[in-house]
Protein backbone atom coordinates (compact mmCIF):
# COMPACT_ATOMS: atom_id res chain seq x y z
CA UNK A 1 0.00 0.00 0.00
CA UNK A 2 2.88 2.67 0.81
CA UNK A 3 4.02 2.27 -2.70
CA UNK A 4 0.68 2.81 -4.35
CA UNK A 5 0.65 5.84 -1.98
CA UNK A 6 4.45 7.13 -3.06
CA UNK A 7 3.67 6.16 -6.64
CA UNK A 8 0.52 8.45 -6.62
CA UNK A 9 2.34 11.49 -4.91
CA UNK A 10 5.28 11.17 -7.63
CA UNK A 11 2.55 11.32 -10.24
CA UNK A 12 1.11 14.33 -8.74
CA UNK A 13 4.44 15.74 -8.76
CA UNK A 14 5.05 15.41 -12.14
CA UNK A 15 1.42 16.86 -12.57
CA UNK A 16 2.14 20.18 -10.85
CA UNK A 17 5.18 20.20 -12.10
CA UNK A 18 4.04 19.75 -16.25
CA UNK A 19 1.40 22.11 -15.20
CA UNK A 20 3.03 25.03 -13.81
CA UNK A 21 5.42 24.16 -17.26
CA UNK A 22 3.13 24.76 -19.65
CA UNK A 23 1.05 27.58 -17.90
CA UNK A 24 3.93 30.06 -19.08
CA UNK A 25 2.09 32.58 -21.15
CA UNK A 26 3.70 33.12 -25.06
CA UNK A 27 3.71 36.67 -26.29
CA UNK A 28 0.33 37.33 -28.83
CA UNK A 29 0.04 40.56 -30.40
CA UNK A 30 -2.98 42.47 -29.12
CA UNK A 31 -2.68 44.96 -32.82
CA UNK A 32 -1.32 44.47 -35.80
CA UNK A 33 2.09 45.80 -35.30
CA UNK A 34 5.04 47.42 -37.58
CA UNK A 35 5.26 45.89 -40.61
CA UNK A 36 8.30 45.39 -43.17
CA UNK A 37 11.26 47.83 -42.88
CA UNK A 38 11.52 51.05 -40.93
CA UNK A 39 13.78 53.84 -41.52
CA UNK A 40 15.46 56.46 -39.12
CA UNK A 41 14.08 59.60 -37.55
CA UNK A 42 16.59 61.18 -35.45
CA UNK A 43 16.88 64.55 -32.52
CA UNK A 44 14.21 64.04 -30.05
CA UNK A 45 15.45 65.86 -27.19
CA UNK A 46 12.37 67.69 -25.78
CA UNK A 47 10.03 65.99 -27.67
CA UNK A 48 7.22 63.89 -26.95
CA UNK A 49 6.21 60.74 -29.14
CA UNK A 50 2.29 59.54 -28.55
CA UNK A 51 1.00 56.35 -30.07
CA UNK A 52 -2.22 55.43 -30.77
CA UNK A 53 -3.54 52.12 -30.34
CA UNK A 54 -6.87 51.97 -31.74
CA UNK A 55 -9.56 49.91 -29.70
CA UNK A 56 -11.22 49.09 -33.14
CA UNK A 57 -8.02 47.49 -34.03
CA UNK A 58 -7.68 44.43 -31.05
CA UNK A 59 -6.95 41.23 -32.10
CA UNK A 60 -9.54 39.29 -29.71
CA UNK A 61 -6.60 37.48 -27.79
CA UNK A 62 -7.24 37.61 -23.68
CA UNK A 63 -4.98 39.47 -21.80
CA UNK A 64 -4.17 41.11 -18.49
CA UNK A 65 -1.34 42.54 -19.07
CA UNK A 66 0.12 44.78 -22.24
CA UNK A 67 3.53 44.96 -23.37
CA UNK A 68 5.07 47.87 -25.19
CA UNK A 69 7.99 47.39 -27.50
CA UNK A 70 9.77 50.52 -28.89
CA UNK A 71 12.04 50.78 -31.92
CA UNK A 72 15.19 52.60 -31.68
CA UNK A 73 17.67 53.32 -34.85
CA UNK A 74 20.51 55.44 -34.03
CA UNK A 75 22.17 56.73 -30.64
CA UNK A 76 24.50 55.48 -27.70
CA UNK A 77 21.38 56.16 -24.88
CA UNK A 78 18.05 57.17 -24.72
CA UNK A 79 16.87 59.75 -21.80
CA UNK A 80 13.01 59.23 -20.88
CA UNK A 81 11.73 61.84 -18.37
CA UNK A 82 8.13 60.06 -18.22
CA UNK A 83 5.81 57.65 -20.13
CA UNK A 84 2.35 57.09 -19.75
CA UNK A 85 -0.71 55.09 -21.32
CA UNK A 86 -3.88 57.83 -21.57
CA UNK A 87 -7.36 56.05 -22.40
CA UNK A 88 -10.28 57.17 -23.92
CA UNK A 89 -13.34 56.27 -25.01
CA UNK A 90 -13.29 55.01 -28.82
CA UNK A 91 -12.92 57.84 -30.82
CA UNK A 92 -12.66 60.27 -28.06
CA UNK A 93 -10.12 62.73 -26.96
CA UNK A 94 -11.12 62.86 -23.35
CA UNK A 95 -9.03 61.26 -21.04
CA UNK A 96 -10.66 58.61 -18.58
CA UNK A 97 -7.37 57.05 -17.09
CA UNK A 98 -3.47 57.77 -17.23
CA UNK A 99 -1.44 54.83 -16.49
CA UNK A 100 2.32 54.46 -15.81
CA UNK A 101 4.63 52.74 -18.19
CA UNK A 102 8.06 51.28 -16.60
CA UNK A 103 11.00 49.91 -17.48
CA UNK A 104 13.16 47.91 -15.38
CA UNK A 105 10.13 49.88 -13.00
CA UNK A 106 10.67 53.54 -13.46
CA UNK A 107 9.13 55.77 -15.75
CA UNK A 108 12.23 57.96 -16.24
CA UNK A 109 14.97 54.73 -17.82
CA UNK A 110 17.89 55.76 -19.69
CA UNK A 111 18.11 53.36 -22.23
CA UNK A 112 21.57 52.19 -23.13
CA UNK A 113 21.74 51.37 -26.69
CA UNK A 114 25.07 50.40 -27.07
CA UNK A 115 25.03 47.85 -24.65
CA UNK A 116 24.81 44.30 -26.14
CA UNK A 117 22.36 43.23 -23.75
CA UNK A 118 19.85 45.75 -24.60
CA UNK A 119 20.62 45.92 -28.01
CA UNK A 120 21.88 42.67 -29.41
CA UNK A 121 22.83 43.57 -32.84
CA UNK A 122 25.54 46.41 -32.41
CA UNK A 123 25.82 49.03 -34.30
CA UNK A 124 21.85 49.38 -34.19
CA UNK A 125 20.69 51.73 -37.50
CA UNK A 126 17.02 51.13 -39.76
CA UNK A 127 18.67 47.86 -41.01
CA UNK A 128 19.21 46.34 -37.13
CA UNK A 129 16.61 48.23 -35.30
CA UNK A 130 17.02 47.56 -31.46
CA UNK A 131 13.47 46.71 -29.92
CA UNK A 132 13.04 47.43 -26.25
CA UNK A 133 10.54 45.53 -24.43
CA UNK A 134 9.19 47.90 -21.41
CA UNK A 135 7.42 46.28 -18.79
CA UNK A 136 4.37 44.39 -18.70
CA UNK A 137 1.84 47.25 -17.77
CA UNK A 138 -1.48 46.11 -15.78
CA UNK A 139 -3.89 46.53 -18.38
CA UNK A 140 -6.75 44.90 -20.53
CA UNK A 141 -7.03 46.68 -23.42
CA UNK A 142 -10.37 47.20 -24.13
CA UNK A 143 -12.09 47.07 -27.53
CA UNK A 144 -14.78 50.05 -26.43
CA UNK A 145 -11.38 52.60 -25.57
CA UNK A 146 -8.22 53.89 -27.59
CA UNK A 147 -5.03 54.35 -25.96
CA UNK A 148 -2.38 56.74 -26.28
CA UNK A 149 1.32 55.85 -25.13
CA UNK A 150 3.26 58.85 -24.69
CA UNK A 151 6.87 58.91 -23.95
CA UNK A 152 8.79 62.12 -23.57
CA UNK A 153 12.60 62.21 -24.14
CA UNK A 154 13.90 64.31 -21.80
CA UNK A 155 14.66 68.41 -23.24
CA UNK A 156 17.98 69.60 -23.47
CA UNK A 157 20.16 66.51 -23.48
CA UNK A 158 22.82 65.50 -25.73
CA UNK A 159 22.18 62.26 -25.54
CA UNK A 160 18.81 62.46 -26.88
CA UNK A 161 19.97 65.16 -29.64
CA UNK A 162 21.56 62.00 -31.59
CA UNK A 163 19.21 58.98 -31.05
CA UNK A 164 17.18 57.78 -33.84
CA UNK A 165 13.25 56.36 -33.36
CA UNK A 166 12.08 53.74 -35.75
CA UNK A 167 9.73 55.44 -38.38
CA UNK A 168 7.69 52.74 -40.72
CA UNK A 169 7.69 52.96 -44.43
CA UNK A 170 4.32 50.54 -45.49
CA UNK A 171 0.88 51.65 -43.92
CA UNK A 172 -0.14 48.21 -43.32
CA UNK A 173 -0.16 48.55 -39.01
CA UNK A 174 -3.13 49.43 -36.70
CA UNK A 175 -1.05 51.68 -34.83
CA UNK A 176 -0.84 55.34 -35.70
CA UNK A 177 1.46 58.23 -34.18
CA UNK A 178 2.69 61.47 -34.09
CA UNK A 179 4.84 63.93 -32.19
CA UNK A 180 5.10 67.45 -29.90
CA UNK A 181 7.18 69.74 -28.39
CA UNK A 182 7.32 69.37 -24.77
CA UNK A 183 6.52 67.23 -22.01
CA UNK A 184 2.61 65.87 -22.76
CA UNK A 185 3.21 62.86 -20.61
CA UNK A 186 1.70 65.12 -17.53
CA UNK A 187 -2.03 65.09 -19.40
CA UNK A 188 -4.92 64.14 -15.97
CA UNK A 189 -8.29 62.67 -16.13
CA UNK A 190 -10.50 64.50 -17.78
CA UNK A 191 -7.95 66.94 -19.96
CA UNK A 192 -8.19 65.74 -23.49
CA UNK A 193 -5.44 64.58 -25.80
CA UNK A 194 -3.94 67.84 -27.82
CA UNK A 195 -6.15 68.86 -30.73
CA UNK A 196 -3.36 69.89 -32.95
CA UNK A 197 -2.34 66.37 -33.12
CA UNK A 198 -2.57 64.35 -36.35
CA UNK A 199 -2.65 60.58 -35.83
CA UNK A 200 -2.62 60.05 -40.09
CA UNK A 201 0.75 58.64 -39.95
CA UNK A 202 2.92 55.82 -38.60
CA UNK A 203 3.92 55.92 -34.83
CA UNK A 204 7.34 56.83 -33.92
CA UNK A 205 8.86 54.02 -32.33
CA UNK A 206 6.25 51.91 -30.77
CA UNK A 207 6.42 48.86 -33.00
CA UNK A 208 4.60 46.54 -31.18
CA UNK A 209 1.74 45.60 -28.57
CA UNK A 210 1.84 42.37 -27.40
CA UNK A 211 0.23 40.09 -24.68
CA UNK A 212 3.94 39.70 -22.91
CA UNK B 1 4.69 10.35 6.47
CA UNK B 2 1.84 7.91 5.89
CA UNK B 3 -0.61 10.85 6.04
CA UNK B 4 1.21 12.50 3.42
CA UNK B 5 1.16 9.63 0.96
CA UNK B 6 -2.52 9.58 2.44
CA UNK B 7 -3.59 13.35 1.33
CA UNK B 8 -1.38 13.20 -2.00
CA UNK B 9 -2.89 9.80 -3.18
CA UNK B 10 -6.68 12.12 -2.10
CA UNK B 11 -5.53 14.96 -4.20
CA UNK B 12 -4.20 13.04 -7.24
CA UNK B 13 -7.93 10.85 -7.36
CA UNK B 14 -9.83 14.37 -7.24
CA UNK B 15 -7.68 15.65 -10.09
CA UNK B 16 -7.58 12.41 -12.44
CA UNK B 17 -11.89 13.17 -11.92
CA UNK B 18 -11.61 16.67 -12.43
CA UNK B 19 -9.88 16.37 -15.21
CA UNK B 20 -11.97 13.00 -16.47
CA UNK B 21 -15.33 15.41 -16.51
CA UNK B 22 -13.73 17.85 -17.92
CA UNK B 23 -12.69 16.03 -20.71
CA UNK B 24 -16.30 14.60 -21.46
CA UNK B 25 -16.59 17.94 -23.15
CA UNK B 26 -16.50 16.15 -27.57
CA UNK B 27 -13.19 17.69 -28.87
CA UNK B 28 -13.85 19.93 -31.42
CA UNK B 29 -12.17 19.07 -34.64
CA UNK B 30 -9.41 21.71 -35.20
CA UNK B 31 -11.00 24.74 -37.03
CA UNK B 32 -10.23 26.40 -40.25
CA UNK B 33 -8.48 29.68 -39.15
CA UNK B 34 -6.49 32.70 -40.63
CA UNK B 35 -3.03 32.93 -39.18
CA UNK B 36 -2.78 36.56 -40.57
CA UNK B 37 -5.12 38.85 -42.99
CA UNK B 38 -5.19 37.54 -46.14
CA UNK B 39 -6.45 39.13 -49.30
CA UNK B 40 -9.60 40.43 -49.84
CA UNK B 41 -9.96 41.38 -53.55
CA UNK B 42 -8.75 39.80 -56.47
CA UNK B 43 -7.47 41.96 -59.07
CA UNK B 44 -5.28 40.67 -61.50
CA UNK B 45 -3.66 44.17 -62.71
CA UNK B 46 0.07 44.95 -63.09
CA UNK B 47 1.27 41.03 -64.17
CA UNK B 48 4.18 40.62 -66.16
CA UNK B 49 5.94 37.85 -67.51
CA UNK B 50 6.89 35.82 -64.43
CA UNK B 51 9.16 33.22 -66.35
CA UNK B 52 12.65 34.12 -64.28
CA UNK B 53 11.57 35.88 -61.71
CA UNK B 54 11.23 34.90 -58.14
CA UNK B 55 8.20 36.77 -55.90
CA UNK B 56 8.69 37.92 -52.02
CA UNK B 57 5.93 37.84 -49.72
CA UNK B 58 6.65 39.28 -46.65
CA UNK B 59 4.18 37.79 -43.77
CA UNK B 60 4.68 39.60 -40.73
CA UNK B 61 5.06 38.48 -37.28
CA UNK B 62 3.46 41.83 -36.24
CA UNK B 63 0.11 40.59 -37.70
CA UNK B 64 -0.23 37.09 -36.47
CA UNK B 65 -3.69 36.98 -35.04
CA UNK B 66 -3.09 34.81 -31.98
CA UNK B 67 -4.31 31.51 -34.00
CA UNK B 68 -2.38 28.84 -32.21
CA UNK B 69 -1.29 26.32 -34.77
CA UNK B 70 1.93 23.73 -35.33
CA UNK B 71 1.43 23.78 -39.25
CA UNK B 72 0.60 26.85 -41.92
CA UNK B 73 -0.73 26.20 -45.28
CA UNK B 74 0.15 28.45 -47.94
CA UNK B 75 -2.06 29.52 -50.66
CA UNK B 76 -1.46 30.64 -53.98
CA UNK B 77 -3.58 32.28 -56.60
CA UNK B 78 -3.63 32.09 -60.49
CA UNK B 79 -6.23 34.10 -62.92
CA UNK B 80 -4.15 32.89 -66.47
CA UNK B 81 -2.03 31.08 -68.19
CA UNK B 82 -2.38 26.75 -68.40
CA UNK B 83 0.73 25.67 -66.78
CA UNK B 84 2.45 27.34 -64.20
CA UNK B 85 6.36 25.43 -63.57
CA UNK B 86 7.86 26.64 -60.29
CA UNK B 87 11.49 25.89 -59.65
CA UNK B 88 11.53 26.24 -55.98
CA UNK B 89 9.55 27.55 -53.03
CA UNK B 90 10.88 28.36 -49.55
CA UNK B 91 9.70 30.18 -46.19
CA UNK B 92 12.62 32.35 -44.90
CA UNK B 93 12.07 33.41 -41.14
CA UNK B 94 13.93 36.22 -40.08
CA UNK B 95 13.92 38.77 -37.12
CA UNK B 96 11.07 40.63 -37.08
CA UNK B 97 11.56 43.65 -39.53
CA UNK B 98 15.05 42.58 -40.22
CA UNK B 99 16.67 41.08 -43.34
CA UNK B 100 19.08 37.91 -41.62
CA UNK B 101 17.80 35.10 -42.77
CA UNK B 102 17.38 33.23 -39.30
CA UNK B 103 15.77 29.68 -40.99
CA UNK B 104 14.85 28.49 -44.12
CA UNK B 105 11.72 25.76 -44.54
CA UNK B 106 10.57 24.13 -47.76
CA UNK B 107 7.45 24.76 -49.11
CA UNK B 108 6.20 21.74 -51.53
CA UNK B 109 3.22 20.74 -53.55
CA UNK B 110 2.47 17.35 -54.02
CA UNK B 111 5.46 16.66 -52.09
CA UNK B 112 7.45 18.22 -54.35
CA UNK B 113 9.37 22.01 -54.24
CA UNK B 114 9.38 22.47 -58.10
CA UNK B 115 5.75 21.18 -59.23
CA UNK B 116 4.20 21.86 -62.49
CA UNK B 117 0.66 23.30 -61.94
CA UNK B 118 -1.88 22.17 -64.36
CA UNK B 119 -4.42 24.96 -64.73
CA UNK B 120 -6.64 23.47 -67.06
CA UNK B 121 -7.40 20.79 -64.96
CA UNK B 122 -10.57 20.80 -63.35
CA UNK B 123 -8.94 19.01 -60.33
CA UNK B 124 -6.74 21.49 -59.73
CA UNK B 125 -8.65 24.55 -61.05
CA UNK B 126 -12.29 23.71 -60.68
CA UNK B 127 -13.58 26.43 -62.65
CA UNK B 128 -12.16 26.79 -65.98
CA UNK B 129 -11.06 28.59 -67.44
CA UNK B 130 -8.94 30.29 -65.15
CA UNK B 131 -9.85 34.59 -65.05
CA UNK B 132 -9.96 37.31 -62.59
CA UNK B 133 -13.43 36.07 -61.83
CA UNK B 134 -12.84 32.93 -61.02
CA UNK B 135 -9.36 32.56 -59.86
CA UNK B 136 -7.59 29.51 -59.33
CA UNK B 137 -6.90 28.81 -55.79
CA UNK B 138 -3.93 26.42 -54.95
CA UNK B 139 -3.00 24.96 -51.43
CA UNK B 140 0.17 24.32 -51.14
CA UNK B 141 1.33 21.47 -48.62
CA UNK B 142 1.13 21.87 -45.10
CA UNK B 143 4.35 23.40 -43.62
CA UNK B 144 5.31 22.14 -40.23
CA UNK B 145 6.07 25.15 -38.81
CA UNK B 146 4.56 27.21 -35.98
CA UNK B 147 4.58 31.33 -36.93
CA UNK B 148 6.18 32.97 -34.51
CA UNK B 149 4.52 36.81 -33.49
CA UNK B 150 8.18 37.32 -32.84
CA UNK B 151 9.83 37.03 -36.08
CA UNK B 152 9.06 38.11 -40.10
CA UNK B 153 8.34 35.00 -42.76
CA UNK B 154 9.14 35.46 -46.58
CA UNK B 155 7.72 33.31 -48.92
CA UNK B 156 9.23 33.26 -52.19
CA UNK B 157 8.59 31.33 -55.18
CA UNK B 158 10.53 30.89 -58.38
CA UNK B 159 9.07 30.60 -61.45
CA UNK B 160 11.33 28.30 -63.79
CA UNK B 161 12.28 30.31 -67.21
CA UNK B 162 10.00 28.77 -69.39
CA UNK B 163 6.95 29.78 -72.24
CA UNK B 164 4.60 28.38 -69.65
CA UNK B 165 5.76 31.29 -66.96
CA UNK B 166 5.49 33.66 -69.61
CA UNK B 167 1.78 33.44 -69.58
CA UNK B 168 0.77 32.75 -66.04
CA UNK B 169 -1.04 35.49 -63.97
CA UNK B 170 -1.23 36.06 -60.26
CA UNK B 171 -4.39 37.18 -58.39
CA UNK B 172 -2.76 41.02 -57.68
CA UNK B 173 -2.21 43.39 -57.19
CA UNK B 174 -5.45 43.83 -54.98
CA UNK B 175 -6.39 46.47 -53.65
CA UNK B 176 -6.93 44.90 -50.25
CA UNK B 177 -3.63 42.89 -49.64
CA UNK B 178 -4.30 42.26 -45.84
CA UNK B 179 -1.04 42.24 -43.95
CA UNK B 180 0.98 40.85 -46.84
CA UNK B 181 3.15 43.26 -49.05
CA UNK B 182 5.29 41.74 -51.65
CA UNK B 183 7.91 42.36 -54.97
CA UNK B 184 9.96 40.09 -57.37
CA UNK B 185 12.91 39.99 -58.56
CA UNK B 186 14.84 38.28 -61.78
CA UNK B 187 16.61 35.12 -61.06
CA UNK B 188 16.40 31.87 -58.78
CA UNK B 189 15.84 33.95 -55.20
CA UNK B 190 15.27 30.60 -53.68
CA UNK B 191 18.65 29.71 -52.26
CA UNK B 192 19.38 32.27 -49.54
CA UNK B 193 21.39 30.24 -46.83
CA UNK B 194 21.12 30.85 -43.04
CA UNK B 195 23.01 34.19 -41.90
CA UNK B 196 22.42 35.29 -45.58
CA UNK B 197 20.52 38.96 -46.12
CA UNK B 198 17.35 39.06 -47.89
CA UNK B 199 17.33 41.65 -50.63
CA UNK B 200 15.59 44.85 -50.17
CA UNK B 201 12.09 45.21 -50.99
CA UNK B 202 12.23 48.40 -53.43
CA UNK B 203 8.08 48.09 -54.01
CA UNK B 204 7.21 49.11 -51.12
CA UNK B 205 3.84 48.06 -49.33
CA UNK B 206 2.08 46.35 -52.49
CA UNK B 207 0.53 43.42 -52.74
CA UNK B 208 1.67 40.03 -53.53
CA UNK B 209 0.75 38.83 -56.84
CA UNK B 210 0.55 35.03 -56.39
CA UNK B 211 0.18 34.51 -52.32
CA UNK B 212 -3.54 34.99 -50.99
CA UNK B 213 -4.06 33.65 -47.91
CA UNK B 214 -2.46 32.10 -45.06
CA UNK B 215 -4.63 29.38 -42.81
CA UNK B 216 -3.70 26.66 -40.03
CA UNK B 217 -4.69 23.89 -42.80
Amino acid sequence: MKTIFKLATLTLMIFAVSGYGFSASKAENLVRGIIGPVSSNVSWSGYTVIAQVPGAGLIPVTSTTTVFYLGFTAGAEADVSNMVLYTTARGSSTITAVTPVTLGGISNPMIDLASATVCPVIEISSFNPCIVRLDPTKITLSALSDYYLAVFFTASDSNNSSIGLTEPQFQQSSLRGTYISGDETRLTVGATIPSSLSFSGQPYSLMYVMTN
Amino acid sequence: MNTFYKLATLTLMMTLLAVSAFAQEPVPATALANLTEGQGVVASSGNQAWDGLSEFVLIPGASLMGASSTTTALYIGFTGGSEADIGNMVLYETPRNGSTVLKVTKVLLGGSASPSINLTSTSVCPIQPVSATNPCIVRLDTVKLALSPLDDYYFTVYFTLDTNNEKISGLGQSISPGALSGWFLYGDQTRVGVKGALPTNENNDQAPFFLAYITNQ
